[in-house]
Parts: structure tokens; C-alpha cells; sequence
């Protein structure tokens, strides 16, 4: 810095050079402006109109949100008893100490001649495992078999999530639209308490690389009923992009960390699946 | 035909789609960033295992992603960490993650570091490690776990496994002296490269972290040198007739730019560390200054006043195809290409104040980092995440190195012996 400063202080900056004016000029100019205000008078009027006329028409209704509507349209038919297939949980392990594959940081001290000491990070031998003590009751509920989580982030939602409602052929678009209205206030009750939980890794270069989607099941008093599945393509994406993955441990973390989430018992059966519970910062980012 | 058949499709999934909309859609946009609160236990077995798991902790907290919890609220003790944690006993003080680690001496007089990063929710391990070293070597195999950790949680590289250069600074506002230095990122380990009897500026590193290229006043003639960080020896870059200075390494290695001074005029020159040949990038009769490689070596980034004011500007490697990208308020200078390339860092000086921001490229998306009165020459930790700069004082107060993440958040001080300015980071030691 200092260099260059001293250089530019014995430089004058060009400043603007004046401008030459004529009555030619002045002549000119005036007459450009009344033709540019003339043709915004009437042109620019004329095509206000057409834009207009262009929108198209949104008929909006207005609709109370909560449980005095549609309510009975959607809920009786559910059922109520909570998914009871999910897999016992079992004790986790610890696994064997290893160079994950794709990391060069920790493998990259040792490979330099200039820093013979360090040792390359080997396998190291394969754990003794002690008796584990049985979870506490209360943890249970929490303690998933999920000893290896890019496993857990490769799985794809179960199709059966959805199969309780397969029967029911009845409802239409309509039905649909309606039961938005009568769940956003529900999507606002979670949106606001996983909001004071998630904190995403912001620092990502490509904030898309961090949307992530998940499948979520929630007992009636609002835990968490089995591990959050990663769905669509946030399974792929966290496979191959560190991104990703941190994004997609970021938000079960938060999921996980919120629970039990405060929501009505009574409309058990709209809230007791989220999917997709999908968590996008870019907001966050200022993109 | 084709689209007829898409939207009865369609249709058809939508009239099947209206029974499965128990699925609750949530779409969430707003969080709260928070570091991860992370239980990190003294490492058990030889005593450094304390020490390490200080650094560790030390690591982690100054990045601001993490928060280290206090030892003192643990409920439980590590004992082995061939077994599973007890998770509950850390979920209880609020621990998402947990790190057990163990460090044992060898008969060989090494010393032996195993650790466990777990996910406390899940209960799942996430990483596994194993390092052995001298026991002199304690504190750099520390920073290897604290990158382990970052890379793991944070899903890029760590940086704490690196080395600052920097110009310390000592003595009088009058007759200030100042010696390249040199230090480990967390500030520990300082060392004094030069002796003070001349004056050092712009210190930066080649990709290897064994060479830094700087600017002497060495017989009171400003040139650029090489410094050899192995055998201590400094040589003059070239033989110009006049002041070089803004010396950056090529992404390879083998090149240095620079500016070249010649009567009230400063061009950009480029000379290969092999040949010692030179070639000349720009002949514009403006001042053209502090060029920076984009990190595929392409493109380069300078500043330069041939617009009239001084601006950032980016050529070809070559020097073909100069364009301005900042055109933002102020003037703007020092640009230096992120690691990652995603961004160019920048000093802006606006209204009597200098601040450090960030733009795309293309000179897009600018944004200011820094709020102090005099904030200045960015430089990149290698994984393009953080950085740190100069900030001076008012009226002459003494100069301060300091680090703030790219999103604008952990602004904070970095530990150095007395004053310093002008830090430049290294890649991550090899």
C-alpha cells in the first residue's frame, strides 16, 4: 500500500475536463426535451394501458385460518394411532478410526519431506467394544440406529410414509388448496420454532448447495417419531458435495434440537408428517 | 401431442396428490446462526492431552462457527474413547458435538493421538483419527484435529494448521521499525525474520509456504526479494533500475508480478522464477498496481486510476483484455482472488475512512466487512473463508492485525507480539 499511496500522491488525478457549450447545443437540447416530453405524454400513457390490460386477473378469497374451516374436509379419516413400524433403536458403536478417502488435510502434513515428524494418520486397530449402557427411558426416543450417517443422509424416504391416506381418492384440487389454508398456521408454528434452532453454514460459495430437503415423522407430542430422511435429490447431493452434507447435518441437528415441537395435538394428523421439510437459506445470504 | 399427454399426466397426480396432503409442506428460510456448542474433554492418557485439547478448543472458538462449552459444566467423564459416549449426559448440558480424544506416549518416544468426533443428537461418529509426531510437534498436530473437526462440520477445508507472515512493527511513530515476522495462525510461535536495520512491506507467501516475496528498503533502494524461510537467505528479485514493489506469487509457483516504478508511472510486470525473464502486462500511462492471480492463474486482478480514479480492474494472464469490475463508491484497491474464486477481497477508501469488503469477479455483489476507521490490505486463509487485514488506530495509533469471517460476522483480533500490519496467510502446511 504504502508504495503505491506515495506514487499516487505525486500524480494529480485527471478531474473531469470542462465541457464545451454552443447556442447550437442549447438550441438542440431544448428541442430534444420538449420532443422527449412529448412523446412520454402520449406514447407512455398509451402503453400504461396495455400493461394493464396485461395482468392477469387474480381472484383472491379471503379465509380465516384455523380450525373453524374445512377442518372435518381432510382430518377424520386419518388415522390415529402414530407409525409403530419404525426399527428399535440400536445400541451405537463406535466405529473403527480411519483417513476418510477424501480428505487430503489431514493426510497432507505427512507427505511433505520438509516435515518428516508427523506421521501419517493410519487406521488405527479396530476398537474394543465395552458393554454399552442401556440409554436412559427418556432418551430413547432419540437414540437412533444411526451409526454411520452418510448412510442415514443416502436413504431415500420410505414410500410407505405417505400410504395411510392412499385410500382416500376422494379429495380434489379443491380439498387441496383448502387444506393449505387450514395448515398455515401450523407451517408458521414450526417455521418459527426450527428458525431459533437452525443455523445453517452460510459461508457455503453457492448458497443452492445448501437447500435441503427432508421427510420428517412426529409423534403426537410433537417428537420426533424416526430419524429425518433426506428426500429428492438432497440424498445424491449430500453424498457428493461437503456442502451439502454440512447443510443437511446443519438442519437435523436443528430438527433434532427443537423437538419437542409445541403444535396442536388435536389436528394431530395434519402435522404428523412434514414433507418435504425443506430448509433453503439463501435468504440468509443475501441471495 | 406430447404436451396433452403431460398435462393429463399431471392432472392425474394431482387428483392422487390431494390424498397424500397429510404431508405437510414446510418451507424454512430463517435461521438463527449460532456456532455449535461442542464438548471437547481434556484428551485422556499423557498429560499434553490436556494441552491439545486446550488448543483444540482455542481453534474452534476463534472461528467463531463453534462454541467450545466450558469443561467445568460436563456432567461426564471420557474414560475410554473406544466406547460409546453416554450422549444423554451431553445432551443434557446442550452439547451437539463431542470430541473424545486420547494421546499416549510411544516406546519410541512419539506420541500417539486418537479422536472421535460424534454427533450428539444421532449418537453417530463422524470422524475417526489417528496421528503420531514428536512431542515438540504437539501444537501443529492440534491444529490437524481442530481442521479435521472444521472440515467435518463445516464441509470446506480448515485453516488452522497454517503460518501468518506479517510486518512487526516496534519503536516510535517517528522511527518506527519493521521486521518481517512470521507466526503460527493462532498467534503462538512467533519468530522475527529480519533484523530491523531496513524496512520491510507487503509480505506474501508462495504456494509452498517455504518462500515469502516481499519489499525491502534494503540500502535505501526499494526493490522486491525473496526470502527462503528453510535457509534464512533473501535475495533481490531481478536488477531493475527502479522501485518493484506489490510482489504476489503465481498459483504455481514458478512466477512473481509486480510493479515496476518509473518516473511517476508504475506498470505490471511478470517474472518467471526459472528463466528470470520479464515481461510487461500493462503500458497504460496510469499507475497500475497490486496484482493478484485468480487461483487458476488465468486472470489477474489490479488496481489502477487510468479511469480517473483508482479502481480494480482484471486482465488476462497475459495482460490482454483489461476491464474494470468495481464501481462502487469511493476508491477501491489491494484486490486479492479468494482461494476458493469466488471472490476478490478489496480495500475501499471512502470519506476519510478505509474499509475491507468483497465483491464477485465480475464486480458484483459487493459487500463491506469491516466497520473500523482504517481497515486495509485483505488477505485469504486458504480455504477462502475467512480473512485478516491491517486496521489502524486514529492519529497515528499503532497498527493491528485482525480477522473477520466472509460473512461480515467474528470480527476479531489476532494475537501478535507488539504492533503489526500487512499479515499475508499460507496455504495449509505441508
Amino acid at each position: 500500500m504504502s508504495p503505491s499511496r506515495a506514487i499516487e500522491n505525486r500524480i494529480s488525478l485527471a478531474s473531469g475536463a470542462g465541457e464545451r457549450t454552443s447556442p447550437l447545443g442549447l438550441i438542440t437540447a431544448t428541442v430534444l426535451h420538449v420532443l422527449v416530453i412529448g412523446a412520454t405524454l402520449f406514447t407512455f400513457a398509451h402503453k400504461l394501458d396495455l400493461d394493464i390490460q396485461d395482468s392477469p386477473v387474480v381472484p383472491v378469497d379471503l379465509v380465516t385460518i384455523g380450525q373453524k374451516t374445512n377442518l372435518k374436509a381432510m382430518v377424520k379419516e386419518q388415522p390415529k394411532a402414530p407409525p409403530k413400524e419404525e426399527p428399535q433403536p440400536a445400541p451405537p458403536t463406535p466405529q473403527p478410526m480411519v483417513t476418510p478417502p477424501d480428505t487430503q488435510a489431514e493426510a497432507a502434513p505427512d507427505q511433505a519431506p520438509s516435515e518428516p515428524l508427523i506421521a501419517k494418520p493410519e487406521p488405527a486397530p479396530t476398537p474394543k467394544l465395552k458393554p454399552v449402557d442401556q440409554p436412559k427411558p427418556e432418551a430413547k426416543k432419540k437414540q437412533f440406529d444411526i451409526n454411520n450417517i452418510m448412510a442415514l443422509l443416502n436413504k431415500q424416504a420410505p414410500a410407505a410414509a405417505s400410504a395411510p391416506n392412499a385410500k382416500k381418492g376422494a379429495h380434489n384440487v379443491k380439498a387441496f388448496g383448502a387444506q393449505n389454508a387450514m395448515t398455515a398456521d401450523i407451517q408458521d408454528a414450526l417455521r418459527s420454532q426450527i428458525a431459533q434452532c437452525w443455523s445453517p453454514p452460510v459461508g457455503a460459495p453457492h448458497a443452492e448447495d445448501l437447500i435441503v430437503d427432508f421427510d420428517l415423522l412426529l409423534n403426537q407430542d410433537g417428537s420426533v417419531a424416526r430419524p429425518p430422511q433426506l428426500v429428492g435429490d438432497s440424498a445424491s447431493n449430500a453424498a457428493g458435495n461437503p456442502y451439502t452434507r454440512a447443510a443437511a447435518e446443519a438442519a437435523r441437528r436443528a430438527i433434532f434440537e427443537c423437538a419437542p415441537y409445541k403444535l396442536p395435538a388435536d389436528r394431530y394428523d395434519q402435522w404428523r408428517e412434514i414433507n418435504p421439510f425443506h430448509f433453503d437459506p439463501r435468504q440468509m445470504m443475501g441471495q | 401431442m406430447k404436451k396433452i399427454a403431460v398435462a393429463i399426466l399431471a392432472l392425474a397426480a394431482l387428483a392422487f396428490a390431494g390424498p397424500a396432503s397429510a404431508q405437510l409442506r414446510v418451507d424454512v428460510t430463517q435461521g438463527n446462526i449460532q456456532p455449535l456448542p461442542i464438548a471437547i474433554p481434556d484428551f485422556i492418557g499423557d498429560p499434553q492431552g490436556a494441552q491439545i485439547a486446550g488448543v483444540v478448543r482455542a481453534d474452534l472458538d476463534r472461528s467463531g462457527l463453534f462454541r467450545p462449552l466450558d469443561p467445568k459444566s460436563f456432567v461426564d467423564q471420557v474414560k475410554d474413547i473406544n466406547t460409546v459416549p453416554n450422549f444423554a449426559n451431553w445432551r443434557v448440558i446442550n452439547a451437539q458435538a463431542l470430541v473424545t480424544g486420547q494421546v499416549q506416549a510411544q516406546p519410541d518416544g512419539r506420541l500417539r493421538l486418537d479422536f472421535r468426533l460424534w454427533d450428539v443428537a444421532s449418537g453417530s461418529q463422524m470422524v475417526g483419527l489417528q496421528y503420531y509426531t514428536t512431542p515438540d510437534n504437539w501444537r501443529r498436530i492440534a491444529h490437524m484435529v481442530s481442521d479435521a473437526i472444521y472440515q467435518r462440520i463445516t464441509g470446506e477445508k480448515g485453516y488452522f494448521d497454517t503460518r501468518i507472515v506479517f510486518i512487526a512493527e516496534s519503536g516510535p511513530a517517528t522511527n518506527r521499525k519493521k521486521r518481517l515476522a512470521v507466526m503460527d495462525e493462532d498467534g503462538a510461535n512467533p519468530k522475527f525474520l529480519t533484523s530491523g536495520s531496513y524496512m520491510v512491506l507487503t509480505p506474501r507467501f508462495n504456494p509452498t509456504a517455504q518462500m515469502i516475496a516481499y519489499m525491502s528498503y534494503i540500502g535505501n533502494k526499494p526493490r522486491v526479494y525473496l526470502f527462503d524461510m528453510e535457509s534464512g537467505r533473501q535475495e533481490m528479485l531481478g536488477n531493475f533500475p527502479n522501485m518493484t514493489f506489490s510482489p504476489r506469487f503465481s498459483p504455481d509457483g514458478n512466477k512473481v508480478v509486480m510493479s515496476l516504478e518509473s518516473g511517476g508511472n508504475s506498470d505490471i510486470y511478470v517474472m518467471d522464477l526459472r528463466t528470470r525473464s520479464v515481461a510487461r502486462l500493462t503500458s497504460d500511462p496510469a499507475i497500475d498496481d497490486a496484482p493478484c492471480y485468480s487461483p487458476d492463474g488465468t486472470q489477474i486482478a489490479f488496481e489502477s486510476d487510468r479511469g480517473g480514479s483508482q479502481q480494480i480492474y482484471v486482465m488476462n494472464a497475459d495482460g490482454s483484455n483489461p476491464h474494470r469490475i468495481s464501481f462502487g463508491s469511493g476508491r477501491n484497491g489491494t484486490p486479492v482472488w479468494s482461494p476458493r474464486g469466488d471472490l476478490i477481497a478489496f480495500t475501499k477508501q471512502d470519506g476519510g475512512t478505509f474499509h475491507v469488503g468483497v465483491m464477485r469477479p465480475d464486480g458484483s455483489g459487493e459487500r463491506i466487512l469491516t466497520d473500523g476507521w482504517h481497515d486495509e490490505g485483505p488477505t485469504w486463509a486458504p480455504n477462502g473463508r475467512v480473512m485478516m487485514f491491517t486496521r489502524d488506530g486514529r492519529g497515528g495509533a499503532a497498527s493491528s492485525i485482525w480477522s473477520v469471517d466472509v460473512t461480515g460476522r467474528n470480527e476479531r483480533r489476532v494475537t501478535t507480539p507488539g504492533s503489526a500490519s500487512d499479515p499475508a496467510w499460507s496455504p495449509l502446511i505441508q
